[in-house]
């Protein structure tokens, strides 16, 4: 049997069913924006209305409120998630990140405490690794977390962590030997984000909203229970995060699929209009959507492999390099075309006439255009996963 | 949905590029550009067409009672980038690929025993059979031919014997390309096929042939990226590897992203032979092979720009390859058609 692009009845099925349970459940208005304290609060019971359908964690085992599905079968929930146009999922770094590193690396007893409430949204959680001296150099990170008794005291500054705000706990990278260098030393640890000694403050992001924060420890206490992994094993503990990070999970092919659409019907709206469109915004869109279905091929491809026992490496960089600049390139796209439309704010729910509703149109796409921006530095620059291709897939020289 | 090769394929796309480690290296291929004749061209490859001829892949994709193999084309997609990457002089893939199917299907639309004959020496090796859609500009290789499939148009099919064909030789920017020009006037054809059965059977050749350029452009691009990086591990100034400025390593970086997310769209095509998915991977191959020679030009500084490299051989047959079936420039055009009359969407939708 060659390759086969057909769904099987049973993937036919499972998308059935998705496509029945969100178009009852999806909320008919979009969410307000999960960094205001209103619309983090809106999302996280998004959360718990997903959990009660079994659709938050879909590729987690039944025995942590999954379904177990495959990597396939997850693609197809998440076109379906997309399709609907589902609000933003604002534990993805729970759901993706630290859920499977937690299934690996926990004992039973941390698996049992924290994987129902991730699952159910009743605590969000937040990465705490970069630090303002650490950032695509993290293993030059200092937070310290020095063990004393039972509990580990915790000195220092993390940065940029998204969601953090108003996110409940923390996974983190601390040095727990304070001589120790570089990547020697670490540990993975949870922090709860409300606790003495953590003072949480939000950074504006360009689009004004507090999308993450920094963070201050000053001997801030956490139990020893706290720690993931071993002591000193932090390093490759995070390192494994990563790995899904840039692997497969952290942003599906629908997302870009979804824009590209999109983007599609707003040109041939402006098309339709004759309104003149620059030859070369019009062949961007077109490269758009074969770049969207690109990464939807290749990432079927992978979860094939996957499926048939494979293992993916250092390649998952080429990943993030392409979806992050095809973003980018969709949503310029999208701010040529609305021309000077595209500086309007909107206040959502498009009333005040058609002025308003067109306000509302440009500022998801000049939203997403800032958000955009961000993909090709959060997760790894994408410089830093250039030269991870270089050095571990091409092998070429270190510098 | 299972978007993965089967062993077998691996297995031939192996023994492929075995024969071809050892018989079309840069200097096996520098050997016959600088032939000076058909004939020291010919003495060149012998030995090469002789290992190909024993590879049993004759008839490939020429159904099982017809005398072929059987296969489709998403089973011989690994082969063609195996000879994309080899930058293989031998029309492999326009005759397995293309030319010996459409055989195949103006045989089974018009029966008649000098086509079936035809078909049969050009199945046992003894012939060799070669296609030029109606439109072409040049066909390559045609002088090694005994058999041409050609047409006034797409409502026509029609076999000739090469001999009774007026061919003019053509040189190509690819001194591996031996490209004929072709002129139609007053041959008989010895079988003929007319009006829809034509038009699909043109239709399915092109698809085919777009399909499977793609997958050489794919190899091609690979290679080049391969030579490349060779390069830059060899080449020393300032004292250190060239490749290990970040500038180097990122512009090969993005030669393997164009390359890696034009692939599963070539395999996807090869699979489904759809219009669209085949006009993108014309496309996005193109587009990375391009993407690749031109860096790996770059890599090479002057001596990417001297005729003594060989990496010339790969980078030509890329961009004569990108010219074919319309051209990147038509193929981007389809699909950019399809958009416009709102036919593409995601595909889940």
């Amino acid at each position: 049997m060659a390759i086969d692009l057909q769904y099987t009845p049973k993937q036919h099925a499972l998308r059935a069913a998705a496509r029945a349970w969100l178009e009852a459940n999806v909320p008919r208005e979009p969410l307000p924006s999960y960094d205001t304290a209103q619309g983090f609060e809106a999302h996280r019971r998004w959360e718990a209305k997903l959990h009660s359908g079994r659709w938050s964690m879909v590729t987690w085992p039944q025995e942590y409120g999954g379904r177990g599905l495959d990597l396939i079968e997850w693609l197809i929930f998440e076109e379906e998630y997309y399709r609907v146009d589902a609000p933003g999922r604002v534990n993805q770094n729970g759901v993706f990140l630290f859920g499977p590193t937690l299934m690996e690396y926990g004992t039973a007893e941390q698996k049992s405490r924290f994987l129902p409430r991730l699952a159910s949204g009743a605590d969000i959680w937040a990465q705490v690794w970069s630090e303002p001296q650490a950032g695509s150099d993290l293993a030059a990170l200092r937070t310290t977390a020095i063990r004393d008794g039972d509990d580990y005291v915790i000195n220092g500054h993390k940065i940029w962590s998204t969601r953090a705000v108003y996110a409940d706990w923390g996974f983190g990278l601390f040095r727990t030997d304070g001589a120790s260098e570089r990547h020697r030393g670490l540990s993975y640890v949870v922090v709860p984000l409300r606790t003495p000694g953590v003072t949480v403050r939000g950074i504006p992001q360009l689009d004004g909203e507090s999308g993450f924060a920094e963070i201050f420890f000053e001997n801030a206490r956490v139990p020893v229970a706290n720690r993931i992994g071993d002591e000193g094993q932090g390093w490759s503990i995070a390192m494994a995060t990563a790995g899904f990070e840039r692997g497969l999970m952290l942003r599906s092919p629908a997302r870009f699929q979804r824009t590209a659409q999109r983007l599609i019907e707003l040109y041939r709206r402006a098309e339709q209009q004759a309104a003149s469109i620059d030859p070369g915004v019009a062949a961007t869109v077109t490269q758009c959507w074969m770049d969207a279905e690109a990464y939807a091929l290749s990432t079927y491809m992978t979860a094939s492999r996957l499926i048939a026992g494979g293992t993916i490496g250092a390649e998952a960089s080429l990943n993030k390099i392409f979806w992050s600049e095809l973003d980018l390139s969709m949503h310029r796209a999208a701010l040529a075309i609305l021309g000077a439309r595209a500086e309007l704010r909107g206040l959502g729910g498009g009333e005040g006439g058609a002025l308003a509703k067109i306000a509302d149109e440009a500022t998801r796409w000049m939203d997403g255009f800032l958000f955009s921006l961000a993909g090709p530095i959060y997760a790894g620059a994408n410089e830093i996963q250039r030269n991870i291709i270089a050095e571990r897939v091409l092998g070429m020289p270190k510098g | 949905m299972d978007f993965t090769f089967d062993e077998e394929h691996r297995l031939a796309a192996q023994s492929l590029r075995e024969l071809l480690n050892d018989h079309c290296q840069g200097n096996d291929l520098r050997r016959a550009a600088d032939a000076r004749d058909l004939s020291s061209f010919e003495a060149a490859c012998a030995t090469r067409r002789a290992r190909l001829a024993e590879l049993g892949l004759t008839g490939a994709l020429v159904p099982a009672e017809q005398g072929g193999l059987g296969l489709s084309v998403v089973d011989f997609v690994l082969l063609a980038e195996e000879a994309g990457c080899a930058a293989l002089p031998e029309p492999l893939v326009d005759v397995e690929g293309v030319a010996h199917p459409l055989f195949s299907a103006l045989v089974l639309a018009a029966p008649s025993e000098r086509a079936e004959s035809g078909l049969q020496e050009t199945l046992a090796g003894s012939a060799l059979v070669l296609s030029a859609a109606p439109g072409t500009t040049a066909l390559a290789n045609a002088a090694f031919a005994q058999y041409l499939l050609l047409g006034r148009s797409d409502d026509e099919l029609a076999l000739y014997l090469a001999s009774d064909i007026s061919l003019t030789h053509r040189d190509s920017v690819d001194p591996l390309r031996r490209l004929s020009e072709i002129a139609l006037i007053d041959a008989k054809p010895i079988a003929k096929v007319t009006g829809a059965a034509a038009a699909s059977a043109w239709q399915a050749a092109r698809a085919r042939s777009a399909v499977l350029n793609a997958a050489q452009l794919l190899g091609l691009g690979s290679r080049m990226l391969e030579i490349a990086v060779a390069y830059s591990l060899e080449r020393k100034q300032f004292g250190k590897a060239i490749g290990s400025n970040q500038a180097v390593k990122h512009s090969l970086t993005d030669v393997m992203v164009k390359l890696e997310f034009a692939r599963p769209v070539v395999y996807a095509a090869a699979a489904t032979l759809a219009p669209v998915r085949v006009a993108h991977a014309a496309v996005a191959a193109a587009d990375a092979a391009d993407r690749a020679a031109r860096a790996a030009i770059q890599v090479h500084g002057a001596m990417g720009y001297s005729w003594e490299v060989n990496l010339q051989f790969y980078a030509k047959r890329a961009w004569a390859l990108a010219g074919l079936n319309g051209g990147r420039s038509a193929q981007f055009s389809a699909v950019h058609q399809s958009l416009l009359r709102g036919e593409l969407g995601a595909q889940w939708t």
